[in-house]
């Protein structure tokens, strides 16, 4: 049933999996994290996280992507805003579930064991806050 | 729920004592000025309850440096903003350490473990009130996310603007009334039936934070308690040896986590769990 659902999306717009980790590491600068036992444990990780574009903003030609599972949202944001070369200043917003937007320093692995679905874990994005 | 009214009273009301230094890199007179001592609310968020501390030092440093770059730390750890007063009390310190020594900073901003308050929602903006709006959508985001977990997001979304407004000038002006007058809607739990899942947000010292599905009941319909939720995040690393504090407060692990939650939880709707390891 979900394989089928994931089929129709990828049928218009061509998807294709491709690990961020390199792209991302620009903005993983930001961030460190002590690297204890269980902390490399959840790194080694990667979960899957879709990218749909809402409002006014430019969509993206790759929507999966496989990222680490201790990235933080503030990292994915850097990395949407390079990817559809925005500038600096601009806004970029993200939300899930088309409800809420989490906090920049959340990291992935938490939003995707609470509100990931068949797999994945889907964010909204957009360039005016949508959902409040 | 009303004869535990006193408890949500009594919670509201924790105060923390703090006492606010200026930072030797930051200050500009011969001799540092005295430290500013505050009784602050364990609910409130530090942006909110700085400006007087702002004001004490404005005459002793540097007239080129920022107020509203103003941040804390604790023995040199920077203090994220955007987590309540009471959960860095008693992360960083295990609730132990009275009057809480902070140290002020207005330079040298650390971005690597700090979100910057301005980065994330403003784009054009005065410069005083900088802190302020980025918490209080800051504040009304996580107030979102918890009702995502406990009524898929229902009951937030029919909330009008002005309720998100009175939720976060209750909390801002301590007014317990104004904020619980809403706030008894996002508590709503459907007679017995409980929240769908319990927002909560289990803190380990140095680590990111955790938070996962718990839901409030079991299959059979039994209550499930504080140790359900430690089992289900920590299988591996609990023991005895750990002390769990909410609202510095160590709850019996038997408290069933629907009482809790509706309790103990923070303004923004979410537990906050401190575990720390007991000192032998």
């Amino acid at each position: 049933m979900s394989e089928d659902n994931a089929g129709k999306d990828t049928s218009n717009s061509p998807e294709s999996e491709v690990s961020i980790s390199a792209s991302l590491q620009g903005a993983a600068k930001e961030e460190k994290y002590s690297e204890k036992d269980s902390d490399l444990e959840i790194s080694k990780r990667k979960v899957d996280i879709l990218l749909k574009a809402t409002g006014d903003a430019p969509i993206m030609k790759n929507k999966k992507w496989s990222v680490p599972c201790d990235r933080t949202i503030g990292s994915i944001i850097a990395f949407v805003k390079r990817y559809l070369k925005l500038q600096e200043s601009d806004s970029l917003y993200i939300y899930v579930n088309q409800c809420f937007a989490p906090s920049p320093d959340q990291i992935i692995m938490n939003l995707y064991e609470c509100f990931g679905a068949d797999g994945k874990l889907v964010l909204h994005y957009c360039k005016t806050p949508a959902w409040g | 729920m009303g004869e535990d009214r006193e408890i949500l009273r009594e919670i509201w009301d924790g105060r923390i004592p703090i006492s606010f230094s200026l930072s030797s890199d930051d200050c500009c007179t011969l001799s540092p000025p005295d430290p500013h001592y505050l009784m602050v609310p364990r609910m409130s968020y530090f942006p909110i309850v700085l400006d007087k501390v702002k004001k004490y030092f404005t005459r002793s440093i540097n007239s080129d440096l920022k107020i509203d770059e103003i941040w804390l730390d604790f023995e040199g750890i920077p203090l994220k903003w955007n987590y309540p007063i009471g959960v860095l009390f008693d992360l960083h310190t295990g609730g132990k350490t009275i009057p809480w020594p902070l140290t002020v900073h207005f330079s040298n901003f650390p971005e690597e473990s700090i979100i910057r308050c301005r980065s994330r929602f403003i784009v054009l903006l005065s410069c005083h009130s900088i802190y302020r709006e980025a918490i209080e959508s800051h504040f009304l985001a996580a107030v979102k996310e918890a009702d995502a977990f406990k009524h898929r997001g229902q009951v937030v979304k029919n909330m009008q603007m002005q309720d998100h407004k009175q939720l976060w000038t209750g909390l801002c002006n301590d007014k317990f009334d104004q904020f619980w007058t809403i706030n008894r809607k996002l508590m709503d739990c459907n007679g017995e039936e409980g929240f769908k899942y319990i927002p909560f947000r289990l803190f380990l010292k140095d680590e990111v934070p955790i938070q996962r599905l718990q839901k409030p009941f079991g299959e059979d319909g039994s209550r499930l308690t504080l140790e359900d939720l430690l089992k289900n995040v920590l299988p591996r690393t609990l023991n005895e040896n750990y002390r769990v504090t909410i609202q510095g407060i160590e709850p019996p692990w038997d408290t069933p986590l629907q009482w809790l939650s509706e309790h103990l939880s923070h303004p923004d709707n979410f537990l906050y769990l401190c575990v720390l390891q007991s000192e032998l």
